[in-house]
């Protein structure tokens, strides 16, 4: 995927893509430079969800119409490994040039190009990739309260940790003879 | 994978608020020679010298003799520190820490990438501060904001070093011994742990500070797999201040020059 731009009016223009801006943004990031000799496109995980949502809501609406010769995974929460497609070397035109008397034109790529090309709106999961498996499990890191002994989560057939559960059990029972004190007195 | 060396290097401490109070040195010492990693700093006007920076490199953990761990284990633990996450011997599945966490309020405010060899410019990229990001709405994930994606050609495989300048401002407490440990993997598999040690930051700062990162060597096999398989290479980016994890960053890359 590229990076989804915010088209901004009136900004400076490159002489190679006369068409395209050579700022843009990204989820409040600017991208300043972008040198397509080694770097293609930059997004953040805001708007890799965007783009998913987006995605599954149209793949959703494609899938009723038409039959699929294949199973599409539209749960966007597959792992990685499961992935369906596979990427294949082909060209790829990273923005989408206006149609000149009702013909589309192509664009013919430069050597070192150093512009930020603009890129078609349209949502595509091809251009984005699979969602990293951080962003598919949208978990959290376990708060620093009790939560952090987890024992609901434990698993009978993991090992335990019988030095660092005991180290914790003994600050419980440590916390609970204060209490016993101080009820006592 | 690579042999793994220290070096000291200097770096500049700008404060926005008052120039006098910089903790910087006025030495522009550049580290190069046969290291993995070293680190390049501006040039500072103040007269006060910089703070000397530490870079060190770490490879393999099993080299650097830390203990094997566990994201799981590390996930119960009240802190996490430096020694915990060099044991770690794939990707994390989660973030070790909540975004909450990073209580100093350090924000990167631009980062660069060059070229070492050609001083080429690749990326640069910035953000207003998070002060002036008060209309943001997380609407999406929180962790949504500590995620990015590289989409790279082929030929960045085949730079050696790349300098990575990163700016970033603090809030109002001051940072003691503020680290960054970046563990790159393919598939699971260790491609190189970078260790950069930031040092002193004063409180209510905006700081800079340029980092190179030495490839590791990679044979045409594994180059190939990278570039067929996009996005399998991903990265975990831990910040430690006094040896506490206070913020996790992930990324991933594709090599294929496309989608």
């Amino acid at each position: 995927m590229k990076a989804t731009l915010t088209p901004e009016a009136e900004k400076p223009r490159c002489s190679s893509t006369p068409c395209s801006p050579i700022k843009s943004t990204v989820s409040g990031y600017q991208i300043l430079h972008m040198d397509s000799s080694y770097l293609v496109g930059f997004t953040t995980g805001e708007e890799l969800l965007k783009a998913a949502h987006k995605w599954s809501g149209a793949e959703a609406a494609s899938a009723e119409a038409l039959p699929s010769p294949r199973a599409k995974p539209i749960d966007l929460g597959l792992h990685r490994a499961s992935r369906v497609y596979k990427t294949k070397s082909r060209y790829y035109q990273p923005y989408d040039i206006p149609a000149a008397s009702g013909r589309r034109r192509r664009r013919m790529p430069s050597s070192g190009d150093v512009c930020l090309k603009s890129l078609a709106m349209e949502p595509s999961r091809a251009l984005h990739g699979p969602l990293p498996f951080c962003l598919l499990k949208g978990k959290r890191a376990h708060s620093k309260s009790l939560d952090y002994l987890n024992l609901d989560k434990m698993s009978i057939r993991e090992p335990a940790d019988t030095e660092v559960l005991q180290y914790q059990l003994q600050h419980l029972n440590l916390r609970g003879e204060r209490m016993f004190t101080r009820n006592k007195t | 994978m690579s042999s793994c060396t220290s070096e000291e290097a200097a770096c500049n401490h700008q404060d926005a608020t008052c120039t006098s109070a910089n903790k910087s040195s006025a030495a522009d010492t550049i580290c190069t020679g046969s290291t993995d990693c070293s680190s390049n700093c501006q040039g500072n006007p103040n007269p006060k010298p910089p703070t000397a920076m530490k870079v060190k490199t770490g490879c393999n953990s099993a080299d650097m003799g830390y203990p094997v761990t566990m994201e799981e284990e590390l996930l119960r633990n009240p802190v996490i520190t430096p020694e915990d996450v060099l044991g770690l011997q794939k990707i994390t599945e989660n973030y070790l820490c909540t975004p909450g966490e990073n209580i100093h309020n350090i924000d990167f405010t631009r980062f660069r990438i060059r070229d070492m060899e050609t001083g080429t410019v690749l990326f640069e990229i910035s953000k207003p501060p998070a002060s002036d990001r008060a209309g943001d709405k997380r609407d999406f994930d929180p962790n949504a904001g500590r995620f990015v994606r590289y989409q790279f050609t082929p030929a960045f495989l085949q730079l050696r070093q790349v300098g990575a300048t990163v700016e970033f401002t603090v809030g109002d407490l001051p940072i003691n011994n503020f680290r960054m440990i970046e563990r790159h993997y393919f598939r699971d598999k260790l491609l190189k742990s970078f260790d950069f040690e930031f040092g002193f930051c004063i409180p209510s700062s905006k700081n800079t500070c340029e980092h190179i990162y030495e490839f590791p060597p990679l044979s045409e096999e594994t180059m190939r797999e990278m570039i067929l398989h996009p996005y399998e290479t991903q990265s975990d980016s831990f910040y430690f201040v006094d040896n506490k994890l206070v913020m996790h960053n992930k990324a991933d890359y594709s090599y294929s020059g496309g989608p």
